[in-house]
């Protein structure tokens, strides 16, 4: 388990991250969203025992970032991938993976197994031999994750690891990734990329500097939105808004074009009166479905962007 | 601290210098031209220009000795001069001692403690004797310790104190690849994120230049000892290296001037974003040999034994204050916050 409490850390007069409290449980998938300098990576550092907090404290599994004999023993059980793979570009894969390997204590008779179960299982084991700096943006990426995952850790730190990846890679890294959230690992994901959050995170955390929101994506849309319904017709007559808006269950109606999006406590209740009233008014109804409210929508409700 | 650990990081950084171009350039070339070259080019000349040491087998034989007289003019042969003044004679194998010689012609004789103003000596054995606008051929030293013994003594130790300059320098090349290459790489970030500590990081990055660096100034110094006494020992009579004077600055000295250079360039690498950068304000590493090298030649002080030693104090204590410096530059948080 990853705890944080009160986890404050500033840089002169500047706050990056204030007091923030977290509980990643054990094998969940956790992504923290939020725009540049909203503190995530310094979050990731403090748990990485790379950087001190200056107020509050961590743990991680039971291990407090705040003392430096557990913070060693932290660094043995986590693996983290920066945003910036940061690999030696003039050694091979193998070579980078087998001193990481060594540093993480991996016995010498399981070092080579698992290296050679990693790069075939990211479909880089024919260039094992090759410098990583003949290698592209993706493949690096996926030397930088073999990497952090070398020595099994508990917990996964991953710095933006679709950040800057074509389509191809970055659908390789999302999948490779869905594969360790199916193995129960602990993740802790820092992105900017919202679908990738959306896909393989249980629970989302939105930052900026402190933490603005958390829970699943879809319970995050539940906090600032109700249930709406879109009703999308051929056209959409006199008086129709009117009448759907005094059903009873029905809070509020609004015209977009040729649809009705009608907000409802009860959409199970509301929905057949809907209907019912629409066709005895003469109106075509083609479709009618639940309006899906995204984690992007969410991002921009907290943080004041505009769609 | 684990030593385990420590070799990890130093193999690593040595398996990655093997890589580098610039810093196998360096540590080729740089104790090549040291050990080799430059010692030839300086004492291949000072030995062809130079005499022979053993004086000549002249087997002269003295019937008279005259003690100081004034002699004008004439031939002499098988004589021995002392405190004389000769004026325009022409003498063969005799001996001169405490004598003044003016426009004389002296040939396969002996001279000793004796002043030759114009005229000329030839194919003779001489000691202590002033030429004041003469010519001197096919002279041989008598001395154990002529003029041109002594230079070339000092010239060797001139040519010694590079054994200290390389373990400066060398460092500043590797330094600048290894940290602010690494810096500029973001290859530390997930280096520190490893249960391996500051001071284990520290140790492994400093052992894998300090191993390259003393390795070839070590195995350089090995030709450079068997030039040195190639070309040396014909004008000396004896090999002069390894003296210990050398041994404790090959061995000692210079170890200690190439840590104080590791810890002065993980400071400079701290503060610059640049290796080129790195390596000329790391280069000032060298200031401290070069004023060794000037005091040296100004003949303000000899370099013996003592003097090493003394030396290699200094550097020692000087080396734990920049170490101290180094290991509170060296902190994973001041790495990835204040390093630029």
């Amino acid at each position: 388990m990853i705890e944080t409490h009160g986890l404050t850390r500033t840089f002169g007069d500047n706050t990056a991250v204030d007091a923030l409290d977290l509980k990643i449980r054990d094998g969940e998938v956790f992504g923290f969203i939020g725009p540049n300098g909203a503190g995530k990576t310094t979050t990731v550092r403090m748990l990485c025992c790379l950087i001190a907090p200056t107020a509050g404290t961590a743990y991680v599994h039971g291990l407090d970032v705040n003392r430096p004999e557990e913070a060693l023993l932290i660094r043995g059980k986590i693996g983290l991938l920066p945003e910036v793979p940061g690999l030696y570009e003039s050694l091979s894969a193998y070579r980078n993976l087998d001193f990481y390997a060594q540093l993480y204590d991996v016995p010498k008779g399981v070092r080579a197994e698992r290296i050679e179960s990693l790069l075939r299982t990211l479909g880089m084991w024919e260039r094992r031999d090759d410098a990583v700096g003949k290698f592209s943006k993706g493949m690096k990426q996926k030397i930088a994750i073999a990497r952090a995952l070398v020595h099994e850790p508990d917990y996964l730190f991953l710095d933006e690891p679709t950040s800057g990846l074509d389509p191809e890679a970055s659908l390789t890294v999302r999948n490779y990734l869905l594969d360790l959230k199916k193995e129960g690992r602990t993740i802790f994901l820092n992105t900017h990329n919202l679908d990738d959050a959306a896909r393989l995170c249980d629970r989302v955390g939105v930052m900026r500097t402190s933490l603005l929101a958390i829970g699943s994506p879809d319970e995050l849309a539940g906090m600032f939105w109700g249930h709406t319904t879109v009703v999308r017709m051929r056209r959409v007559g006199p008086g129709m808004t009117e009448a759907v808006g005094s059903l009873p269950g029905v809070t509020a109606v609004r015209q977009e074009g040729t649809s009705l999006l009608v907000d409802a406590a009860s959409p199970d209740d509301a929905n057949p009166l809907i209907m019912k009233v629409l066709i005895s008014m003469g109106g075509e109804v083609l479709s009618m479905g639940e309006l899906k409210r995204g984690l992007e929508d969410v991002y921009l409700k907290l943080l004041g962007g505009k769609r | 601290m684990r030593l385990d650990r420590i070799w990890i990081v130093a193999k690593k950084d040595m398996a990655e210098f093997r890589t580098n171009k610039y810093i196998m350039y360096t540590l080729v070339l740089m104790p090549l031209l040291m050990a080799l070259v430059l010692p030839t080019i300086y004492l291949t000349p000072v030995t062809m220009f130079s005499a022979p040491s053993e004086p000549y087998d002249l087997g002269i034989v003295s019937n008279q000795t005259l003690e100081n007289e004034t002699i004008q003019g004439g031939t002499y042969q098988n004589i021995t001069f002392v405190d004389c003044v000769l004026e325009d004679v022409i003498a063969e194998s005799c001996y001169f001692e405490g004598c003044e010689l003016r426009t004389s012609l002296v040939r396969s004789s002996q001279l000793a403690n004796s002043t030759v103003f114009d005229g000329a000596v030839m194919r003779s054995n001489v000691l202590n004797v002033t030429f004041n606008n003469a010519v001197a051929s096919d002279l041989r030293n008598m001395g154990e310790d002529t003029e041109q013994e002594s230079f070339l003594f000092q010239f060797i130790g001139f040519l010694l104190l590079f054994f200290i300059l390389i373990p400066a320098i060398i460092p500043t090349v590797i330094a600048s690849y290894s940290f602010v290459g690494e810096k500029l790489n973001r290859s530390l970030e997930p280096l520190l994120a490893t249960p391996t500590t500051d001071a284990e990081l520290l140790a492994g990055k400093s052992l894998s230049i300090f191993l390259p660096t003393m390795l070839v100034t070590w195995l350089s110094f090995i030709p450079f000892v068997l030039l040195v006494n190639f070309l040396a020992a014909p004008i000396l009579g004896y090999a002069p290296l390894p003296d210990l004077t050398w041994l404790i600055g090959v061995f000692l000295l210079a170890p200690l001037f190439c840590i104080m250079a590791i810890a002065l360039n993980v400071i400079v690498s701290s503060r610059v974003t640049d290796v080129r950068a790195s390596q000329q304000l790391g280069s000032l590493v060298v200031l401290p040999v070069v004023a060794v090298f000037i005091i040296s030649l100004s003949g303000l002080f000899v370099l013996g034994p003592l003097t090493m030693l003394l030396m290699a104090g200094v550097i020692a204590l000087v080396d734990i204050g920049i170490a101290y410096l180094t290991v509170r530059t060296f902190q994973r948080e001041e790495i990835l916050i204040r390093w630029k």
